[in-house]
């Protein structure tokens, strides 16, 4: 904490216009503050976290000092809760501390495989990750709003369900277009929609078959699993396996005899 | 216990480590279809694992489910409710250390199992050779939630079965069934490697402060992200787009 005030202090110093008394200002509740990485802001808010901006290729790095770490700690990623509340601008420039931090986490991953050594704690990888999906959630609704509010449509590449040459249901992502569809005479031909044949129906046929397959399979299991389950606890919780796997059912397995255990059941005790 | 039970539980994650990373780190892809036009996207990997002591993104965890390797399916009963918490004291039921009891120090609801301080110890002897005899090491084996043990009664210490209830005001409690007194959810159940209490966490460097991350700088705007932006940076466009059309 100290050396990072310090570090503030300096920057401040070199910078000459800039409130300090907003990073000191307000204790800090840690319980909120577990943001993996913090906003690199140019110096005229200082209020988060920012390093030395270096310029060279060492900016694709880690520190000097956890490189033979084992472990280095950081907090969790931001929610999309705690991103809504920021402007527009704050959000523009964390997607680029964010991206920037990646790039160092990626590099120093591919760096540590190739000189056999372990990368401490990678998962913040994945909380970088995770930080970067809220931030396009939160800007995509933001623009989904005024494209709403503006035009009644969502503003998003449109897409429709359509079936392919195989007679496949897929989410057909359309594409934009300088001319019309009826003049644009090259799409035209190069389009492949409809499907029909024999060999086509014959193909449909075996997935259909396939894919049923695998239900079957997966109910079989299920219905395994109530099986043993009480062949192991005679008294287990009937209501428990029939809100577990609803679609097993449970009162005419009880008499199945995968279900009687390999023992002669105690009279009388 | 399935991942919505997990949710709707009030068992804490330990690690707290984001299950992004548990996922990849224990995925073992043997075939992933390339991302071809004519390929529909499949993938070959690993689906059932072997749960143990060892947390899925160790090394031992690795080890034991190593690629290529089937293990006989373990049967897990479901619980509807976990009930067994880190810091909670129990009784076990069986065993050498029956009616002894102990501290839960680690839950495990992959397997429905819990570890308790000190009790249900178990030998190992590893290093044996033609003249060495090895060396025993020591450790807790794990305890059964639904067999093996049972709850202790903060009343009057002595194992008791328990039922989870509603307080008036809606919260859900374990009661005792012999003496009819709350059985409290221990508080090292909110206990993380990364901190003991979320107060107690230490910021790192990197860490943006909680008031900051709780200040509110967003102003409801009539613009697009990419308007906005273009606007604060100064940048403007004065071309209107050639009609285009979507299909």
């Amino acid at each position: 904490m100290s050396s990072t005030l310090i570090k503030c202090f300096n920057l401040a110093k070199a910078a000459g216009n800039v409130t300090v008394r907003r990073f000191l200002a307000g204790p800090m509740q840690s319980w909120q503050a577990c943001s993996a990485l913090a906003l690199q802001t140019p110096l005229a808010q200082m209020q988060m976290h920012t390093s030395p901006v270096r310029r060279d290729l060492m900016e694709f790095f880690d520190d000097k000092k956890n490189w033979s770490e084992t472990e280095v700690k950081v907090g969790r990623a931001w929610r999309t809760e705690e991103l809504r509340i920021k402007s527009n601008k704050d959000l523009h420039q964390l997607w680029f501390v964010l991206l920037k931090e990646r790039n160092m986490l990626m590099t120093m991953e591919h760096e540590c495989n190739d000189k056999m050594e372990t990368f401490p704690s990678p998962e913040r990888i994945d909380k970088v990750k995770i930080s970067m999906e809220n931030l396009e959630t939160v800007v995509r609704e933001r623009n989904k709003a005024y494209h709403l509010l503006e035009t009644g449509e969502t503003g998003e590449r449109p897409q429709k369900p359509v079936q392919n040459a195989l007679g496949l249901k897929i989410n057909y992502k359309t594409c934009e277009h300088a001319l019309p569809p009826f003049m644009n005479l090259k799409w035209i031909k190069s389009r492949n929609i409809g499907f029909g044949g024999r060999a086509v129906n014959r193909f449909l046929l075996k997935y259909r078959e396939k894919l049923y397959n695998a239900k079957r399979k997966a109910k079989n299991r299920s219905r395994n699993e109530v099986m043993m389950i009480l062949r192991r606890n005679p008294n287990f919780d009937l209501g428990v396996l029939r809100r577990q796997f609803p679609d097993v059912d449970v009162e005419k397995l009880r008499n199945e005899d995968k279900v009687r255990g390999h023992y002669v059941p105690k009279v009388g005790v | 216990m399935r991942i919505t039970q997990y949710l709707a539980s009030k068992l804490k994650n330990f690690s707290n480590l984001p299950k992004e990373y548990i996922e990849r780190s224990k995925k073992q892809v043997y075939w992933q279809t390339p991302k071809e036009l004519n390929y529909l996207p499949r993938t070959v990997e690993r689906k059932r694992f072997r749960y143990t002591t060892n947390r899925s993104w160790t090394g031992q965890f690795r080890q034991q489910n190593m690629p290529g390797t089937v293990r006989r399916k373990v049967l897990v009963e479901p619980i509807e409710d976990w009930s067994f918490f880190r810091g909670d004291r129990i009784e076990v039921l069986v065993g050498k250390d029956k009616g002894k009891q102990g501290i839960v120090t680690q839950v495990i609801p992959e397997r429905n199992w819990v570890i308790v301080e000190g009790l249900n110890w178990h030998y190992r002897k590893v290093g044996g050779e033609k003249e060495f005899p090895g060396i025993i090491i020591k450790s807790e084996a794990p305890l059964h939630v639904t067999k093996d043990i049972r709850l202790v009664d903060p009343s009057d210490l002595q194992g008791t079965d328990f039922e989870w209830r509603f307080t008036e005001e809606g919260e859900k409690v374990r009661v005792s069934l012999r003496s009819g007194r709350i059985i409290p959810v221990p508080e090292t159940n909110n206990q993380t490697h990364d901190y003991k209490t979320p107060n107690a966490y230490i910021e790192r460097e990197k860490d943006t402060p909680g008031a900051v991350v709780g200040e509110i700088t967003f102003q409801p705007k009539l613009s697009t992200f990419e308007m906005d932006i273009m606007e604060e940076m100064g940048i403007k466009e004065e071309r209107t787009p050639v009609k285009s059309y979507w299909y």
